[in-house]
């Protein structure tokens, strides 16, 4: 692990070709991320906040550069390894609070778990206790379609947290959600970093969420600054 | 991806989505039900058809006899040839009939002609005559060496000028016989014109009879003709010489018949392969359907650390459910079609045939579901995370 970061990532770029021209979307992105710590991700749109959220969860593949997680150069794993990587390692919170339609919140949770090969008998505890970090034990029945919009975006909290991952990728999860829904989810996202040696990547355009992160960064034109 | 959590998983979508996917399961059902009735219930509706058939020629009768030549010793049916014949499988009756060429009666102080034929009692089932009026006399009638007499319908009509021919007495060969039935079901006219008695009394009394050397045999199906024919000379001399034999068939008539038959059981078939056909582009075009609409599922998915194959796994699952079920369906429907035709034609359907297209049935399913459901199975598993969630 360099310098104990969980996440180095160093002249990172992503372009992308069109037939007539070429579009960088990432230029130079040079970032480090240290256990327990929660870091925003700010800009105007099209700056390239998703696109590096999905190369960080490895669903795009940069045109350069280099990113470790954990000392583990993770761009060369091959499709499979990619795969285990997304089930173990990193947790991502979509925008639109994305939950499989009709199915319960415990089937939603219980995804994850399959794919990880957890034991059928240790799913129920595992999926109560994610549901327990964002106050929604009492759901664990309800079909999704049946819960309120911050309610869905809590499932999907607990989702990206159910296989214990390193990382939490979280891509504007309250950008559909009111001021005290967001203040929760945010609540949420402090709670895990405290308690597990965790990091959580916010993606945000709300300057109030910003703050309520150890650290933020913007991307501007493809460059990635501090502060 | 365990197989228990696949099974659950595909089981429990293909329920939830029932509504979509009930035209295809309805398509399968139905053509596998079809199968199998067609499959287990054809020879014994063909037995009946069999039956039936008689009133149009009796294609499915052989005629057997002993060539009568001068410088030859006379040959008759012997009782053990007769039940040797009898176990060729494919026969269901046989019966003897000995001819006397001309009879004389007199009624009324007229004389009349006619043939008159000593038959025993299966004569009637094999030929396939039922009594018009009164009775056809039976086995015990035959044992017991009776003078009864079963009338054609033209004889009667020639002799009494009526049909009402039952409990009446007539003169044969200066024996009075008791008339107990009037025969129908003749499309043969000179049947119609003949008077029938019981083979055994025929011997006793009627001068002039042959011996019994023509024998009729009853066949269970078309199929079963040819094969027959060909067993019946080595059935024969098993017993006596088979030298003077001569066997008749219907040929051209049973050649019209199985030609009608084939093309009426190549249309069901082909009725029944369009049906699975069709069922089997629904569960293509389902799962296709499923595929687009579920894109952003499989993006979620594969963002939750599903592999291609895990995803390939469950559309090819979901679409082995569907077809593997609407078969169980069919096997359930064809089983309750079977019992209800066999009610009607009464017959029972047969176990093991039963067993033979449960198997068939179900292993078609599972090649159903693999043909129609891979493809859009590989579509799925080869869909890249970014663009699958962004689907709109």
């Amino acid at each position: 692990m360099a310098n104990g970061a969980l996440i180095s990532v160093s002249n990172l770029a992503k372009i992308y070709a069109n037939g007539v021209g070429t579009i960088p979307v990432l230029q130079k992105v040079n970032l480090k991320i240290f256990p327990g710590e929660m870091v925003a991700v700010m800009g105007p749109s099209g700056s390239g906040k998703s696109t590096l959220l999905f190369i960080l969860g490895l669903f795009l593949h940069p045109t350069r550069g280099s990113y470790h997680l954990a000392g583990e150069d993770v761009l060369k794993l091959d499709r499979t390894a990619q795969a285990e990587f997304r089930r173990r390692r990193v947790g991502f919170v979509f925008q639109s609070c994305d939950l499989l339609e009709n199915s319960t919140v415990y089937e939603n949770l219980e995804f994850p778990l399959i794919y990880a090969g957890v034991d059928r008998r240790e799913r129920p505890a595992r999926i109560l206790a994610a549901l327990e970090q964002v106050n929604l034990e009492h759901r664990i029945h309800h079909a999704s379609n049946h819960l309120s919009g911050g309610e869905r975006q809590r499932v999907a909290v607990a989702r990206a947290l159910v296989n214990q991952p390193q990382v939490i990728l979280a891509d504007e999860p309250t950008g559909q959600l009111d001021r005290s829904h967001s203040h929760l989810i945010m609540d949420h996202f402090a709670e895990i970093v405290k308690k597990a040696e965790t990091a959580v990547v916010v993606v945000t355009h709300d300057p109030e969420i910003a703050g309520r992160c150890t650290r933020v960064c913007s991307l501007d034109d493809g460059i990635l600054y501090e502060g | 991806m365990r197989l228990d959590d696949l099974l659950r998983v595909s089981v429990r979508q293909v329920l939830r989505h029932r509504r979509r996917y009930l035209g295809v399961v309805l398509a399968i059902a139905l053509g596998v039900a079809g199968f199998m009735l067609v499959m287990t219930m054809s020879r014994d509706f063909k037995k009946n058809f069999n039956r039936d058939l008689n009133l149009i020629g009796g294609a499915t009768i052989i005629r057997m006899y002993f060539e009568d030549l001068p410088d030859h010793r006379p040959q008759w049916f012997r009782t053990e040839t007769l039940a040797g014949l009898r176990r060729i499988p494919g026969v269901t009756d046989a019966s003897l009939v000995a001819l006397a060429g001309s009879a004389r009666t007199n009624w009324r102080t007229r004389q009349y002609y006619f043939s008159l034929l000593g038959v025993d009692d299966s004569f009637w089932e094999v030929r396939g005559l039922w009594p018009l009026k009164g009775q056809l006399f039976h086995d015990a009638d035959v044992e017991a060496r009776k003078r009864e007499v079963v009338l054609g319908t033209e004889l009667a009509r020639r002799i009494f000028g009526s049909q009402e021919v039952e409990g009446r007495y007539m003169e044969i060969d200066h024996d009075l016989y008791r008339v107990s039935g009037l025969l129908g079901g003749i499309t043969d006219s000179s049947l119609a014109n003949s008077a029938f008695i019981p083979l055994t009394t025929a011997q006793d009394r009627v001068s002039g009879i042959s011996l019994p050397n023509r024998l009729y045999l009853r066949v269970l199906t078309w199929d079963d003709v040819d094969r027959v024919v060909a067993a019946v000379p080595a059935a024969v001399s098993a017993h006596q010489s088979a030298d003077l034999l001569r066997v008749e068939v219907s040929w051209e008539a049973l050649k019209r018949v199985k030609h009608v038959a084939w093309w009426v059981e190549f249309f069901i078939y082909l009725a029944l392969s369009a049906t699975l056909i069709l069922g089997g582009f629904g569960i293509w075009n389902v799962m296709m359907a499923a595929v687009r609409s579920r894109t952003r599922e499989i993006g979620l998915k594969k963002a939750m650390g599903a592999e291609d194959r895990d995803i390939l796994a469950q559309f090819l699952s979901e679409a082995l459910c569907l077809s593997v079920g609407s078969a169980i369906l069919g096997v359930a429907l064809g089983r309750l079609a079977m019992e209800v035709m066999g009610y009607f034609i009464g017959s029972s359907p047969p176990l093991d045939l039963f067993l033979i297209c449960l198997a068939l049935g179900l292993l078609f399913a599972v090649f159903l579901g693999v043909g129609a459901g891979l493809y859009p199975s590989i579509q799925a598993s080869r869909m890249e995370v970014v663009s699958a969630i962004r689907y709109e």
